[in-house]
């Protein structure tokens, strides 16, 4: 039994570039996004009416997160959280149907997500204090902490993939021992709790601590 | 000096990982403990002042976010060796 990402082809000749299971389920969930996402803002009205609600309400809820720790830059940093959010929460809840793999169940896609979010928030915090302001600000409040300081900005993207990724691997390793143990109606409340809830949390804790990570950064 | 022969040696090291890997996850009660208290402080904090549920659920959240990110650890550890 090995729980990791299973090479399933190459895209160039026959070693270069290869493509996993947790990569294809991650295309198609992006292609599911964006069909959703055209589909739920085809023809927006004044007085929003349907689906046009769904979305509103999502952004707003996102919004409404984003604003207290980030004053006045809510709407800069939506598009960033939002995708953050929505991708990891459709790639949790993918999972729910059998045979497909979480992409966020891979080191890679937790990995790559964290350190787009350290790139963003080295460069906010670049913005609002200068580059040599910014780097000074390692060394406060006495030069000695600056190594425990850079150790401890290194430690965030690990920390912030890694939970991402143990939270799904371990429902996932459970849910299997469940399966070969008890097949049936026996792990369908497991689904729900581990897929359901735990996915939704989990993308919903990604996205709060990308902001705190770029709140921190700029204060 | 005795000669070990290949398997046994295999087989010594894969049940000293899985027993290691056992070992790893006691460190699953240290959030557990640290979690549960950030809950009972955000709880008696919210009967206090009803109205600022929200910002406290918030800042629940983030603290046992971070406070569980050792567990996290260990049970990536702990995969790491089982299955390799």
């Amino acid at each position: 039994m090995n729980p990791g990402p299973q090479v399933v082809t190459y895209l160039f000749g026959k070693s270069y570039l290869p493509v996993t299971d947790t990569l294809i389920v991650g295309w198609i969930s992006v292609v599911l996004i964006i069909i959703l996402a055209r589909y739920l803002t085809k023809d927006l009205k004044i007085r929003p009416e349907g689906k046009q609600n769904i979305a509103e309400m999502l952004i707003t809820a996102i919004h409404d997160q984003i604003e207290p720790m980030l004053p006045g830059e809510g709407w800069k940093f939506l598009p960033l959280i939002a995708t953050l959010f929505i991708y990891v929460g459709f790639s949790n809840l993918i999972g729910l149907i059998p045979g497909s793999t979480s992409p966020t169940g891979d080191l890679n896609t937790t990995l790559g997500l964290a350190l787009v979010v350290f790139l963003i928030s080295h460069y906010a915090g670049m913005k609002e204090k200068g580059v040599w302001g910014y780097i000074k600000s390692f060394g406060e409040p006495v030069i000695f902490l600056l190594p425990l300081n850079i150790v401890s900005e290194f430690a965030k993207p690990i920390s912030h993939s890694f939970r991402l990724f143990g939270n799904i691997v371990g429902g996932g390793i459970i849910i299997t021992l469940i399966y070969q143990a008890a097949p049936g109606l026996i792990p369908v409340p497991l689904h729900a709790w581990f897929d359901l809830f735990i996915g939704l949390i989990q993308a919903l804790i990604f996205g709060m601590v990308a902001i705190s990570y770029i709140s921190v950064a700029k204060s | 000096m005795v000669e070990l022969s290949p398997e046994v040696i295999e087989m010594v090291i894969r049940s000293a990982s899985v027993i290691a890997a056992g070992l790893a996850l006691i460190a699953g009660i240290g959030p557990g403990v640290g979690m549960g208290y950030a809950a009972g402080k955000a709880t008696s904090a919210v009967r206090r002042q009803p109205e600022a549920r929200g910002s406290i659920v918030t800042t629940m959240l983030l603290g046992q976010i971070i406070s569980g990110s050792t567990g996290i650890y260990s049970l990536v550890i702990a995969i790491y060796l089982v299955f390799t």
